[in-house]
């Protein structure tokens, strides 16, 4: 079916969501278009591509993009095709191009800003309109690129608000990763994980501040960390990180849910990993941040703890364990989820140890807590493409939700706050003029 | 924690050795059954196959050769071990339910040599598959099994490497030992 403005807001109701927007596929063609076209999208870190003629493939709503570095050392975002027939430029993957991108098809090549360099053979072109300055015979470039503290972001369309709006106070959590390190930069490195997702892209995002699900879902898991625990005498941090999803609702209620325009938010952090004056790992951070910034703005940039931030169309960053999950929708039910993994320059190996280990331990493919989750968003996936209803509630502690500058904060820590906001920016993106 | 420890994954330095027939034999034995109690389930007898200090390991890229600067898709101790095999057998696991049920392949046994630690080192090539009722999950790669020989003649796994030959594939969840 195609669908208008109106059918598309029908859709999204204050407190409840029709079920089509996570199973019909013309919708998923739709977001792609409509948000995906339309939102800053994180493309990838600066430090993945550090040098002149570095590259690094990505998506961006399904558009196959390259981000690259230019010999003018500015980042770049190209999409991957070559204008003469289409080809793909580059392979998946990362590389060094040299300087200048070369068509595998007819070698055309182009500079490492897309721009056309050469075509051989030009005499077969004299009295045609073939023109090497025209854009046309150029790779095109995505509309807009800015960068934030190393992070990139591209958007789509050459309209809108430039990337601090777009972000909003939600910026504050890729600051508050960079602060943890006492040069204020961080790199990816150490590999990044990649995990499908058997569902729509939005139950990702919904379930990031779904306090509800944690001590249900994952049973097996804090049960089983519990059991250990009790077995060894003690809970070392691999088994607390699995432990913490055990909590009673009382603790999640206690919890603040911050939602912002566009669909961001953050949630307060479930898990101190280590208090200054009892763990020596965070002790020792924590001085070399005091040496750099001074004992008050240390205190105040560790102490943030937050746990997920939602990027809306990013991802997940998570600033404690140094991670930014990167969500890319593939399918109407389809999701890759790439995990990166970062680097604070100049803070403690102990450090980027601990946020390897939650990595491994929490974000692989291999985690021990990931597939209950990866089972039920596969299980609302097909729950919805049955007969047995059409609506989805979002009804918990609609209408208590407190304004705050750009955005809202719950009055409870399980309330369904962070869904309705998804969906408020869902509407407003696929149904703007 | 799981990095401080001074684990030497390392097959490159290995001195021949010269096992008799029957010994080469009891060595494929060994790691035949190993990969049986795991298609069987049989999750004690398994996690009594291990040093205490014994580390299972999947690298996650071609070029990685530590887990220690870099993710690996497991990496774990007999910590780990106990808490993955104590979430399989969990009632409330709900990604087990259907459970995987596999069969493995392994095959290609050779005997390297020994590490200079002394402990035997053994490569083969393996093919499972899983399944859960939907999707056949086919895996494929190679083993490195180091072995420390026991005092009654048998043998202790001190280290465990499976080598995915699709290790950058984007995976769905592993749940169970390959
Ligand atoms: S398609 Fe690229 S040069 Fe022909
Ligand atoms: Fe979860």
């Amino acid at each position: 079916m195609s669908y208008s403005n109106e059918d598309l807001a029908a859709l999204v109701r204050e407190d409840s969501v029709h079920k089509s927007v996570y199973t019909d596929p013309e919708i998923f063609r739709l977001e792609m278009e409509r948000i995906y076209g339309r939102a800053w999208i994180y493309v990838g870190h600066d430090s993945q591509v550090p040098n002149p003629g570095d590259y690094h493939t990505t998506s961006l709503g399904g558009q196959e993009v390259i981000m690259v570095r230019g010999s003018d050392k500015k980042v770049y975002v190209l999409y991957n095709r070559c204008p003469h027939k289409g080809a793909k430029v580059v392979a998946e993957g990362c590389g060094n191009t040299g300087k200048f991108f070369r068509c595998p098809y007819h070698a055309w090549t182009f500079k490492l800003d897309g721009q056309h360099l050469a075509a051989p053979m030009k005499n077969g072109f004299e009295g045609t309109c073939f023109d090497p300055k025209h854009p046309d015979f150029s790779m095109r470039r995505v509309a807009r690129v800015e960068s934030y503290r190393g992070f990139v972001f591209a958007n789509q369309s050459a309209e809108g608000p430039d990337l601090g709006e777009f972000l909003g106070h939600v910026i504050t959590s890729i600051d508050n990763m960079c602060d943890r390190s006492p040069v204020g930069e961080v790199e990816v490195v150490g590999g990044t994980f990649k995990v499908w997702q058997p569902s729509n892209w939005k139950v990702f995002y919904e379930n990031l501040h779904d306090t509800m699900h944690a001590n249900v879902t994952h049973e097996s898991s804090y049960v089983a960390a519990r059991e250990q625990a009790q077995d060894y005498g003690s809970m070392p941090l691999e088994l607390h990180i699995m432990d913490g999803n055990g909590e009673p609702y009382g603790f999640w209620e206690k919890l603040d849910l911050y939602a912002f325009e566009n669909g961001h938010g953050y949630m307060e952090g479930i898990f101190n990993p280590g208090a200054i004056e009892t763990d020596p790992v965070s002790k020792a951070h924590f001085e070399t941040l005091k040496d750099a910034y001074g004992e008050e703005k240390a205190l105040g940039i560790l102490g943030q703890n937050r746990h997920n931030t939602i990027i809306y169309g990013s991802g997940s960053p998570h600033t404690v364990f140094q991670q930014f999950r990167v969500i890319r929708p593939v399918a109407v039910d389809r999701t890759h989820v790439e995990i990166q993994l970062f680097r604070l320059k100049g803070a403690p190996d102990e450090i980027y140890k601990r946020g390897l280990m939650y990595a491994n331990l929490i974000n692989s493919p291999s985690s021990n807590v990931m597939p209950d989750d990866i089972e039920v968003y596969g299980r609302c996936q097909e729950g919805n493409l049955t007969r047995g209803g059409d609506w989805i509630s979002m009804h918990r502690y609609n209408g208590t939700d407190k304004p705050i500058e750009g955005g809202m904060v719950a009055t409870n820590g399980t309330s369904e706050l962070p869904m309705r906001n998804q969906f408020r920016a869902w509407k407003k993106f696929m149904t703007m003029a | 924690m799981l990095f401080d420890i001074d684990f030497d994954v390392g097959v490159d330095r290995v001195a021949p050795v010269n096992l008799n027939p029957q010994a080469s034999r009891a060595v494929e034995q060994y790691i035949y059954h190993e990969a049986r109690l795991l298609d069987e389930r049989r999750w004690p007898e398994w996690l009594d196959l291990w040093t205490e200090d014994g580390m299972y390991w999947v690298p996650h890229s071609f070029d990685q050769t530590s887990p220690y600067e870099h993710i690996s898709l497991c990496w774990e101790n007999k910590l780990l071990r106990e808490l993955r095999i104590r979430r399989l057998e969990n009632s409330r696991n709900w990604s087990q339910q259907p459970v995987t049920q596999s069969c493995r392949v392994v095959s290609n046994v050779m005997i390297d040599g020994t590490d200079p630690d002394g402990y035997l080192v053994v490569r083969s090539a393996f093919h499972s598959m899983e399944w859960r009722g939907k999707e056949p999950v086919h895996r494929v790669g190679s083993l490195i099994h180091k072995l420390q020989a026991q005092e009654d003649g048998g043998w202790k796994l001190r280290m465990k490497q499976v080598n995915l030959v699709d290790r950058d594939a984007v995976h769905g969840a592993i749940q169970v030992y390959i």
